[in-house]
């Protein structure tokens, strides 16, 4: 009795289950439609090439210390077409004092002293233009003006360094560029007794990509 | 400080990854659409894409979009002209808005201060997460150099935005972290450490949307240095700059 319940309730659930099929296939299938509802265009869709990295290298004179090369990487977001802003940073290794070659006495600073490091957050503004080789050969061009901030250490200390530059930049394609640049790294220091704003000047060449 | 760029770099490499679908073919319906030489409004105009023209888009460069004509031209259009196409299905384009409308939606913000933490010369850089249109996330890392001492900050906070529908609104910040104290190499040989201690935050500012995509913000701060010694030390910070949001 108990088994022929069972048997009843089961085929009953499965007429039941199997009934919505049994109307489905009497139905016609659809036509496969073409899809319609194609995505739509996104900004995500469009590659945007709005960070600039790149690496440089140059000279740097380090006041009271002589000259020395230096070589960095550097970083930067464009934010319109005339205004970005970069994070760079920069390493190079002074030199002696006149004093210390002159007298051939003990030096002012230890090896791990001399090593000169900064790093800067400028903003930069843009003047576009372009550079005609021949009349068919043209490359997108800027020059710019940048002013910035950071922190320079040398001599065993950090200094809060003002960075004043200006630079040319030829695109030679749409994502890849050269760049001169020179820079002021303007920073207090004491290292030669008296204190005092010392004036680091740098020049130094570029390459860089957008991406 | 190298970790400044290290961050840039992994946020840009986040950019980078975001999924690419094939090339957009867009179709200009306006009378014409200007061609220029270059990513910006000063470079010349050498072509004009007329109505009905179809266009691939290569690229995008603050604002401008490198565009392929069906003939092989490539040149830079404003976004402007590309917002007034439609795509193959005749539908207008999603671009992100660069206004007001767009500041309000904004996910993403990132910023550059300048200013002063207490008589010091101090630097900041800061990522913000907006949770709400009332409420942010933020993450800030200071540099402050001064004479006696190398002092870097990094914080976590979180933000209130009084009136969010308002270009300029005050907001509120309450935020932890922590300060490291170097002291400068004179003081080092008279036996002064170098120490790393808690800090609070309490503050207050106001935000004001300029244009595009960025942001101005003057900010007041309020630290407690949760030293060993009896008494906290209390720092008073002020920052003025700039931040832009995606």
């Amino acid at each position: 009795m108990d088994a022929r319940v069972l048997g009843l309730f089961l085929a009953g659930t499965t007429l039941i289950t199997a009934a919505p099929v049994a109307i489905g296939q009497e139905t016609p299938p659809p036509v496969i439609e073409p899809e319609l509802d194609r995505r739509e265009i996104r900004e995500a869709d469009i590659d945007s090439e709005n960070f600039e990295i790149g690496v440089f290298a140059g000279q740097i004179s380090i006041e009271d210390f002589s000259s020395s090369s230096v070589i960095g990487v550097s970083l930067a977001y464009h934010i319109t077409e005339n205004i970005f802003a970069e994070a760079s940073y920069a390493q190079a290794d002074a030199g002696q004092t006149s004093f210390e070659i002159l007298s051939g006495g003990a030096p002012f600073l230890t090896d791990d002293e001399r090593e000169y490091t900064y790093y800067d957050l400028s903003v930069g503004y843009n003047v576009n233009g372009e550079l005609f080789i021949t009349d068919s050969t043209v490359f997108n061009t800027d020059f710019y003006l940048t002013v910035g901030g950071g922190s320079t250490e040398f001599g065993g200390d950090s200094q809060f360094t003002l960075t004043l530059g200006g630079g040319y930049r030829v695109l030679l394609t749409d994502y890849f560029a050269l760049r001169l640049d020179v820079k002021d790294h303007i920073f207090s220091s004491e290292i030669i007794g008296e204190e005092k704003d010392t004036h680091n000047i740098q020049y130094t060449l570029g390459a860089s990509f957008f991406f | 400080m190298r970790v400044i760029v290290f961050v840039f770099a992994f946020l840009s490499l986040c950019q980078l990854s975001a999924v690419r679908a094939e090339s957009v073919v867009v179709k200009v319906v306006e009378p014409y659409a200007d061609m220029h030489t270059g990513p910006a409004s000063e470079f010349p105009i050498f072509h004009v894409i007329e109505r009905g023209e179809r266009i691939t888009v290569l690229k995008e460069h603050t604002g401008w979009y490198k565009v392929m004509t069906e003939d092989g031209k490539e040149g830079w259009i404003a976004k402007a002209a590309l917002a007034s196409t439609r795509d193959v299905d005749d539908r207008p384009l999603l671009l992100a808005q660069n206004n007001f409308e767009g500041y309000q939606g904004r996910t993403w913000e990132f910023g550059i201060f300048g200013g002063k933490l207490d008589d010091v010369n101090a630097m900041s850089v800061s990522a913000a997460w907006i949770l709400t249109e009332n409420i942010a996330a933020e993450i800030s890392a200071t540099q402050a150099l001064g004479d006696f001492s190398d002092n870097r900050m990094w914080l976590v906070r979180l933000q209130h935005y009084t009136f969010p529908e308002w270009r300029l609104t005050p907001y509120f910040t309450l935020g932890a972290g922590q300060i490291r104290t170097e002291p400068s190499a004179t003081l080092v040989q008279s036996g002064a450490d170098t120490r790393t201690n808690d800090l609070l935050e309490v503050g207050a500012g106001v935000r004001y949307y300029l244009t595009r995509n960025f942001v101005m913000r003057a900010e007041y701060k309020r630290l407690t240095a949760l030293t060993e010694r009896d008494e906290f030390e209390e720092l008073n910070q002020w920052t003025l700059g700039f931040s832009v949001f995606f």
